[in-house]
């Protein structure tokens, strides 16, 4: 059985891990799945230390060959179809190929379905878009809110899911673009509040500002670091902090502005 | 109306559902997991709520319902293929604390410095409660499979290597 040349295998295994962690996995998990497509190729020996900004990674047979690479991941969003997506194509290929040791997986298959797993969107943008809208309203509905409330909350969770979209177009920083999108949650909100009568803006504020907290990051946060990883965790909680401190400025600056300007 | 089995219950419960609904649909899953995600979203709500009529209080509540539907997510996530942190993500995000957050920032502006550091106080309060439930759930998990690891395998998991050089020399 011919072995997988050491260098496309250590690409690929790279791909596996950027993609993950590009769509903002656990480094725990990025390490692991990294480690076993390595295991799969036959490099058993293969070391691999991924932080929330880069990946370091060695792969080596544990004899005479070995290659180590770095890759800084740069944007990161979070996209929890795709770490589904790449982890099932990987438990999936590792009980098809692997444990049996039938053979090796096909490199270019593997390649192939991560370009497609990269590459497809589950659902259209306007459809996501329409989702953030019934997020926002149902939240406005849980915390109390009338039926004409949920009608104003889904028109602003759809008004902020599009703009934190075209946000996204320009690469901000997370930070920035959660400022942004909570600034732009009570413009909206004030804005429907001087044509709609009868609406408590409370409620239609907390609905829009649940579309933005930084679940996810918390989540990682205490999962890297139960898992070991202190350096990733102490980064996603400060991440996790850093975001709520952005939306709590945000819907304060907007709130100031709004009553400078002589709104209500 | 003693007790918290009523329609407004359930109400909030399908709230919480289709809430989480169109979370994971804005995460981009699809499928029957967004179903289960949905439902595990809707149980940690509906448990916050009954488990606050009875014992009266924010922070047990909290720490009781999250700890429930961390283990539905570890259970359920191994069920459909999914990663339990993908579950995890989704399903806590009724309980995050952003009504406190807004709240805080309200009384700040609006000069009430004590109602402020109040809310303030609840934000800290109920994310770290939340955080501490699941970190009890995920390293219980943990334990259980390093248990379960060294219980099943002499060796070490990795080592495929072996078999693959004993298949080669047949």
């Amino acid at each position: 059985m011919s072995k997988i040349e050491i260098k496309e295998a250590s690409d690929v295994i790279l791909e596996v891990g950027r993609i993950l962690l590009a769509s903002g996995s656990t480094t725990n998990r990025v390490e692991t799945m990294m480690l076993k497509v390595a295991n799969c190729f036959g490099y058993p020996k293969t070391h691999a230390f991924v932080t929330p900004t880069g990946i370091f990674l060695t792969v080596s047979d544990g004899k005479s060959e070995h290659r180590t690479q770095i890759y800084r991941v740069e944007s990161r969003q979070m996209n929890l179809g795709k770490i589904t997506a790449v982890s099932s194509l990987i438990d999936a290929m590792v009980k098809a190929h692997c444990d049996t040791s039938q053979g090796k997986m096909s490199i270019s298959k593997l390649k192939a379905e991560l370009y497609r797993v990269d590459h497809t969107r589950n659902w259209p943008t306007w459809v996501q878009i329409f989702a953030g809208g019934a997020t926002s309203g149902f939240f406005c509905l849980l915390y109390g809110g009338s039926w004409l409330e949920f009608a104003v909350a889904y028109a602003v969770g759809v008004l902020v899911s599009l703009s934190v979209y075209l946000l996204g177009k320009l690469r901000l920083t997370l930070y920035l673009a959660n400022l942004v999108g909570a600034m732009l949650i009570v413009l909206f909100t004030k804005m429907f509040d001087v044509w709609v009568p009868y609406i408590k803006i409370d409620n239609i504020i907390i609905g829009g500002i649940m579309l933005l907290v930084p679940g996810l990051a918390m989540v990682n946060a205490i999962r890297d670091t139960m898992s070991g990883d202190l350096v990733s965790g102490m980064a996603k909680a400060v991440e996790a902090i850093f975001n709520a401190v952005a939306i709590a400025t945000g819907t304060g600056v907007m709130f100031k502005i709004w009553t400078l300007l002589g709104g209500a | 109306m003693n007790h918290p089995f009523n329609y407004l219950t359930l109400m909030q419960f399908c709230w919480s559902c289709c809430s989480i609904i169109g979370f994971s649909i804005r995460m981009n899953l699809r499928g029957i997991k967004v179903l289960f995600i949905a439902l595990g979203a809707g149980l940690n709500w509906g448990t916050y709520l009954v488990i606050l009529h009875y014992s009266k209080s924010l922070l047990l509540s909290v720490f009781l319902s999250t700890l429930l539907v961390c283990i539905y997510c570890e259970i359920v996530a191994r069920m459909v293929h999914t990663p339990v942190s993908v579950f995890v993500t989704c399903v806590i995000i009724p309980l995050v604390p952003g009504s406190s957050l807004f709240y805080a920032m309200r009384s700040f502006l609006e000069g009430d410095r004590v109602q402020a550091s109040h809310h303030i106080a609840y934000v800290f309060l109920i994310g770290v409660t939340i955080a501490m439930a699941i970190a009890v759930v995920s390293s219980f998990t943990l334990l259980g499979k390093r248990i379960a690891r060294s219980a099943a395998a002499a060796g070490d998991q990795f080592d495929v290597a072996d078999l693959m050089d004993k298949d080669n020399k047949k």
